[in-house]
């Protein structure tokens, strides 16, 4: 076992990292060894991540214990990059995080200085001058060519920068000239943030934190009124939304919302959220409250303005949108489904279920209404998958059942219409799948029964009957 | 008992009050001539939407309340099909009235039934005289969020019936419940289908219930008006009015036209069917293998004994 991270009292005795326990116990005999847990280092990582979204959108983890922060545009709102690293730093130091930070136009010279310099704010002209003190191993390379590197010499970058660019390419490959230069900003190199970035945002910082349910929807709406004005500007209006509520201790919720129709209209957004807002109200603790709240509109689409007119026919197309809104904020998009037809003829591939807020508002017609085969009345409800039936006595070859018994009870046929041929579609079920032979059944209680026969009497394997759907 | 003038003038207000409490059409409109005014709102208000089937239509006083809930109950699991056939013909009847506009029918179904009798099937709405496109099917998970989503439905005014499928007696919809909903299915004007399945008779808030069982179909007709022997045609539901203003319960036999959207009053159906029919096909048998004669037509029919395949 050996100590792979360190507190400061542990650093003060004198142990470093990689030790051995043993050997650190027998240097310290109380050291308090607590067994590492990345999963839990990842958690408060990915928390740390989730905070410093006030910061910038655009937030990118970096190994185990590091975050690049792409603060492009966003420096002035925080009173300049000086003054918004110091506001990191010394938030996190009163959370009780150790931190270390740097900012300069490089991901890999903010690296460097902030893990091996000192830090700060690091101006364009200075880039050389500050990385060429640091140790080569400041650079991001593996292990191996950092060993390699040191047993030539070569132990500050300073001395990578003098020496010629070819023989180095050539004995240590491409890896560390791609390193070096990104170090210097030569080279691009991209931050992936770690969350899809929204097409537009607007958020209010609040003095005074608010915990209640109508504080927060009150806010959300006044920002969704700033963000009209953009929208307005772009001709669109959001379908998808997220609220970003940051509260105090630094714990970040996100609370998504769709819409089946592009929405600009800020009571409308506010609704969206208050039957959100609703669903997970077991899951939002307001805590001590939260101080800020961010709107992002996730997914934006072209918005008509539709002309108003006075019968009204427009107003019952708005109410219905709003109404699936409603459900499907509150219940889940999955909740309220409509059904479109689809080119198949086997009963259960030709209806598909589609969420509601996928289109049904928006009026788009259905693929195919019309259905060019001729079929024989399907029933009203259809069973999610057949149930078997124990069919004892039955007309062959290809006669409809005389009983059958179906839940444990037994159904006397008295009038049948049939046989419906099926064949399954061979480029999905194969080319030996079964035909199906379907019945429409009525039995002596006046009830009605679609039964299929699956194969055929005088074959291998013998036909199995299924109760597929019940008529009216 | 000498009765004052003013006590009887009172009296008879009280009576008016009570009756238009109560909803009953004829004294409300007798109060609404009383009192003169007349509106949009007040017309709606006392709409009704007859059956086209006059024993039934007297019975509900004129039709079904287009401005309320009515329900609709089915005694055992196994006729849940019969009263959702009901239940979405009805749906079909208040869809194509012209205030309707064809706004769509929302089907707020429970999750046992679903499991029991499964889901409405698309291409069976559209067989049975729905527009399978104005159509919405939700599917709450419990049974507080289908009281509210019903309520939603309502109060929106978007759709021109609203169905909510419930099974059995729950406690969770009781009285109160059931009155709330009825209050607001009045307030905003629009008609509430309470489908409960496989339930007992229950006091609720609904001026109408339905109890709906299985009946024989009718035989399909020919062309030539004759009548198709053994076919299966157009649903035919054993209705029984079991609450209304009416002490005495209606119960008849209703057909479903499904093609011309129409209900039509059937006869009781006569039991016996005579044995040794043969299935119903109105075109000629499913052909022989290709490479084969042609079979002759069998006289009788073979059956095939559990153990014979």
């Amino acid at each position: 076992m050996r100590l792979t991270a360190l507190d400061e009292a542990a650093e003060a005795i004198g142990l470093r990292k990689n030790q051995g326990v043993a050997e650190a116990r027998a240097m310290c005999p109380k050291l308090d060894v607590v067994e590492e847990d990345l999963a839990a280092d990842r958690r408060l990582l990915d928390g740390i991540a989730d905070w410093c979204d006030r910061y910038t959108p655009l937030v990118a983890l970096d190994g185990r214990d590091g975050l690049f922060l792409d603060i492009s545009g966003c420096a002035h709102l925080f009173g300049g990059e000086k003054a918004l690293l110091a506001d990191i730093l010394a938030r996190l130091f009163h959370m009780g995080l150790d931190a270390r930070g740097a900012i300069s136009s490089a991901p890999g010279l903010s690296w460097a200085a902030s893990r091996f310099g000192r830090g700060g704010i690091i101006a364009d002209e200075d880039m050389e001058t500050v990385l060429a003190p640091l140790p080569v191993a400041s650079l991001r390379l593996d292990q191996q060519t950092i060993a390699a590197l040191q047993k030539l010499g070569l132990k500050q970058i300073g001395d990578l920068v003098m020496a010629p660019r070819a023989p180095l390419a050539r004995r240590f490959g491409t890896q560390l000239l791609l390193r070096l230069d990104q170090a210097l900003g030569r080279d691009e190199e991209p931050v992936s943030p770690r969350r899809p970035v929204a097409s537009l945002s607007a958020e209010r910082r609040l003095i005074e934190p608010v915990q209640a349910e109508e504080d927060i929807l009150y806010l959300t709406g006044q920002i969704a009124q700033s963000l009209k004005t953009s929208l307005e500007e772009r001709g669109a209006g959001g379908r998808a939304f997220e609220l970003m509520l940051f509260r105090v201790d630094g714990r970040v919720f996100r609370i998504a919302a769709g819409a089946s129709q592009p929405l600009r209209d800020p009571k409308r957004i506010a609704a969206l959220f208050s039957e959100r807002l609703q669903a997970v109200h077991d899951d939002l603790d307001a805590g001590y409250g939260f101080e800020i709240l961010r709107l992002n509109v996730m997914r934006h689409e072209a918005f008509d303005t539709p002309q108003e007119d006075f019968d009204g026919a427009r107003q019952k197309d708005a109410s219905l949108a709003g109404f699936v809104d409603r459900v499907s904020a509150r219940l889940g998009a999955d909740c309220l489904q409509n059904f479109q037809l689809c080119e198949s003829h086997v009963p259960e591939r030709a209806v598909a279920a589609a969420p509601a807020i996928h289109g049904f508002a928006s009026g788009k017609k259905p693929v195919a209404s019309g259905f060019p085969w001729s079929r024989s009345e399907r029933p009203l409800r259809l069973f999610r998958r057949p149930e078997p039936v124990d069919v004892s006595l039955a007309e062959v070859p290809e006669g409809p059942p005389e009983s059958f018994r179906w839940r444990r009870v037994m159904h006397r046929v008295s009038r049948s219409q049939g046989p419906e041929r099926l064949a399954m579609e061979w480029w999905i079920d194969g080319a030996d799948a079964q035909p199906r032979d379907y019945f429409r059944l009525e039995d002596d209680t006046g009830h009605r029964f679609w039964l299929y026969r699956e194969g055929l009497y005088g074959q291998m394997p013998p036909p199995r009957w299924f109760m597929h759907g019940v008529f009216a | 008992m000498v009765q004052t003038p003013m006590t009887r003038e009172r009296l008879f207000a009280l009576r008016e009050e009570i009756a238009r409490l109560e909803g009953n059409c004829a004294a409300a409109a007798r109060q609404e001539a009383l009192a003169g005014e007349s509106g949009h709102a007040r017309k709606r208000e006392n709409h009704r939407l007859p059956l086209g089937v006059p024993a039934l239509d007297h019975a509900l006083e004129g039709g079904l309340p287009l401005n309320g809930m009515s329900e609709i109950r089915s005694q055992l699991m196994r006729d849940a099909t019969a009263a959702t056939g009901f239940a979405l013909a009805l749906a079909v009847l208040i869809q194509q009235q012209p205030e309707a506009d064809h706004a769509p029918v929302l089907w707020i179904s429970d999750t046992v039934t679903s499991m029991e009798t499964g889901i409405p099937y698309a291409l069976g709405l559209a067989d049975f005289g729905l527009k399978p496109e104005r159509f919405l099917h939700a599917a709450p998970r419990r049974l507080e969020e289908a009281l509210w989503l019903a309520e939603t439905a309502v109060e929106s005014g978007a759709f021109s019936a609203s169905i909510l499928e419930v099974k059995g007696n729950s406690a969770h919809f009781g009285l109160t419940e059931s009155r709330r909903l009825g209050l607001r299915a009045k307030a905003a004007g629009r008609p509430l289908l309470l489908l409960r399945q496989s339930g007992e008779e229950e006091a609720s808030s609904a001026p109408f219930r339905f109890l709906v069982e299985p009946a024989p179909a009718k035989s399909r007709l020919l062309p030539d008006r004759s009548v198709l022997g053994g076919s299966i045609g157009n649903p035919v539901f054993r209705l029984t009015l079991e609450k209304s203003r009416n002490p005495a319960p209606v119960s008849l036999y209703l057909e479903w036209n499904p093609h011309d959207r129409q209900f039509f009053p059937a006869h009781e159906p006569e039991r016996a069917w005579p044995a040794g029919r043969l299935s119903a096909h109105s075109g000629s048998r499913l052909p022989a293998s290709a490479n084969r004669p042609g079979r002759p037509q069998e006289l009788g029919s073979v059956l095939a004994l559990d153990q014979a395949s």
